[in-house]
């Protein structure tokens, strides 16, 4: 080192030999920059295509069902009508739908279970399922009309007692308002959308197709939100009595078993029991 | 310099500095945005937003940690040093915005109080895998709020330098926070050993520079002095010393800095009274010697600051004796005037 030269920040200009070594750092950090800037934004898991038509309103028309969810079931023109599709509802933020359902009820002094509604709402859907988000400030109601025949009650089917290893996600957040919208990052949010009434759903893995996708209620039927709230985010094994609603399949919980951490390393094992969803 | 405060003390080397600073940000902004849009189209604005800053931040994080042994182990990389609080706020700016947006994106319009519930959704504090991680980025956010404020001389001089460098030091406890933010956070989803060889090739960089910068340190705090005369010890041979510039002895714990300049030696401790630079690093310019760090000044025979500047350090005795440096330990008060040794 030239003992000539000298540094001194305050000074108009850095002596030769400080700025080719301080040239030299810049290329070192420019080539950082880039070299990680490009690994990793491109090597994130690919993010997935659900959607949250976040700032669109739409009008839903079907039948309202307390039961096991807060839900509207709409049909759709296939099969000569006779399709449906149930979708929950979720309320704005971070919670459930059954305080604005209360509320539209008190208003209009009507129960709505088993009627026919038009709701007005910002859609959320991904992989075959539907959510429907609805805000008190949107006026959501537009109509009710009369009670409905029997022959719109849920059609039930139980499919037996199954253990499952999965996990416990919102699913507003994860059928489109956030992306990731499971696993660990996501974990308060998901606490905070349970908590706040959003209907918990048990996602399965298959080792060769798409997850599959539950609804969870406690072994009476109640709703267990407060009981999944801790778990939420970890893969757990639940041991449940499954009953098929429609086009959901409901995990009537054992609650006295609860649930029991797994451990990541297994979720690469194959649940030996899947049920899936069956049209009658 | 100046002895008034200013928010910045702008000059040329700071402007072409914080211009780097900006083309290298938009940059690396501007590719993982463009990047992750083009190959992972179905992001989100707000998850986007998340990940380059905090990425960026971790990146910024790496490279103010890394200039200080830098300089240590090479002088060359001086002016790096000499501006790092710059560095050191934009890292900050960087860090909160990742933070403040994390906390509205994940605990806002829920029904509880979004500060509240990051610390109270998850509380499986006992747990590894389950571990609140956001809890930890917020600490770690806690302490460079901290250094970002006080980051300017103004806060040195009334906190007082020891308590401002003990404040500023926490920066390695916010870094191993940042760490197990991410491992016990977004690596347990992504799962890509890609993250955790890129963070682990940057902490493992990071302990080696530390580590040979103080191995380089040690070997003067381990120079042994045996001969002694009437309290003063031997420690080198005059012509070691070079004309402005000065070499650095450690005895009974303490650096001493033994300075050669117009055919006389003089002493002083070598902590800068500044940041704590090393003063025997420096050189004497326009007769003041002056510290390597930030160019505080010191007159070398009663280690006084020139007027209006009030700054002190101890002076020492030395002596040559047949071309040999003896050097007295014991310190004299702060600014006493001593008279060097003719060489």
């Amino acid at each position: 080192m030239n003992n000539n030269e000298f540094y001194i920040g305050w000074m108009p200009a850095a002596p030769k030999g400080y700025a080719k070594q301080v040239t030299i750092a810049i290329v070192v950090v420019a080539v950082l920059v880039l070299a990680l800037a490009s690994l990793v934004s491109m090597q994130q898991k690919k993010f997935s295509n659900s959607v949250f038509e976040y700032g669109q309103l739409t009008e839903v028309t079907g039948i309202y069902q307390q039961f096991p969810v807060p839900s509207i079931k709409v049909y759709t023109q296939q099969n000569n009508g006779s399709s449906f599709i149930t979708m929950p509802l979720v309320g704005y933020g971070k919670h459930g739908a059954e305080g604005i359902i209360r509320s539209l009820e008190e208003e209009r002094a009507v129960s709505l279970d088993q009627k026919q509604i038009t709701l007005k709402g910002t859609l959320i859907y991904y992989d075959g399922k539907s959510l429907l988000q609805i805000d008190k400030h949107d006026k959501p109601l537009l109509s009710i009309a009369a009670t409905l025949s029997s022959s719109h009650q849920p059609k039930t089917k139980e499919l037996g007692t199954v253990d499952l290893i999965g996990e416990v996600l919102d699913p507003k957040c994860y059928f489109g308002v956030m992306k990731p919208g499971r696993g660990k990052p996501h974990r308060d949010c998901a606490i905070r959308c349970i908590a706040g009434g959003i209907s918990p759903v048990f996602y399965v893995r298959q080792q060769n197709a798409g997850p599959l996708y539950y609804l969870l209620l406690d072994e009476k039927g109640n709703k267990l939100n407060d009981f999944v709230k801790n778990y939420v985010a970890d893969p757990v094994r639940l041991t449940a009595r499954a009953v098929q609603v429609d086009d959901w399949i409901v995990l009537y919980v054992d609650t006295k078993k609860g649930l029991q951490r797994t451990g990541g390393l297994s979720w690469f094992k194959e649940n030996d029991e899947l049920i899936y969803c069956k049209p009658e | 310099m100046s002895t008034a405060y200013s928010a910045v003390g702008w000059n040329r080397q700071k402007k072409i500095y914080d211009g780097w600073i900006a083309a290298f940000c938009i940059s690396y902004l501007a590719l993982f945005i463009s990047l992750t849009l083009l190959f992972n189209s179905e992001a989100t604005f707000e998850t986007i937003l998340i990940r380059s800053t905090s990425t960026l931040a971790v990146l910024l994080l790496h490279i103010i940690l890394s200039i200080g042994p830098l300089t240590r182990l090479n002088k060359k990389f001086m002016p790096l040093l000499y501006n790092r609080r710059h560095l050191g706020v934009t890292m900050f700016s960087f860090s909160a915005v990742h933070g403040i947006f994390g906390i509205i994106q994940f605990h806002s319009l829920s029904n509880t109080n979004p500060l509240l519930s990051l610390f109270l959704s998850n509380t499986n504090y006992g747990s590894i895998p389950a571990f609140p991680f956001q809890a930890l980025g917020f600490f770690a956010l806690i302490i460079f709020f901290l250094m970002a404020i006080t980051s300017h001389d103004f806060w040195l001089h009334n906190l007082s330098p020891i308590v401002w460098k003990t404040l500023h030091m926490f920066v390695y406890a916010a870094y191993i926070l940042v760490v197990m933010h991410v491992m016990l956070g977004v690596i347990q989803y992504e799962k890509n050993p890609v993250f955790v060889l890129i963070l682990f090739t940057g902490s493992a960089s990071l302990i080696i520079l530390h580590l040979l910068a103080g191995l380089k340190e040690r070997k003067i705090d381990k120079m042994k002095f045996k001969l002694q005369e009437d309290g003063f010890v031997y420690v080198c041979e005059a012509d070691e010393i070079e004309d402005s510039r000065a070499k650095i002895f450690c005895i009974d714990q303490e650096r001493i800095a033994v300075y050669r300049h117009e055919q006389k030696l003089y002493a002083i401790h070598n902590v800068c009274k500044h940041q704590g630079g090393p003063l025997g690093e420096g050189k004497i310019v326009d007769g003041c010697i002056t510290c390597p760090w930030h160019g505080y000044q010191y007159l070398p025979h009663n280690g006084q600051s020139p007027p209006p500047f009030k700054e002190r350090v101890s002076t020492y005795d030395v002596r040559v004796n047949h071309n040999k440096v003896w050097l007295n330990p014991i310190a004299f008060a702060e600014g006493t005037e001593r008279e060097g040794a003719l060489l």
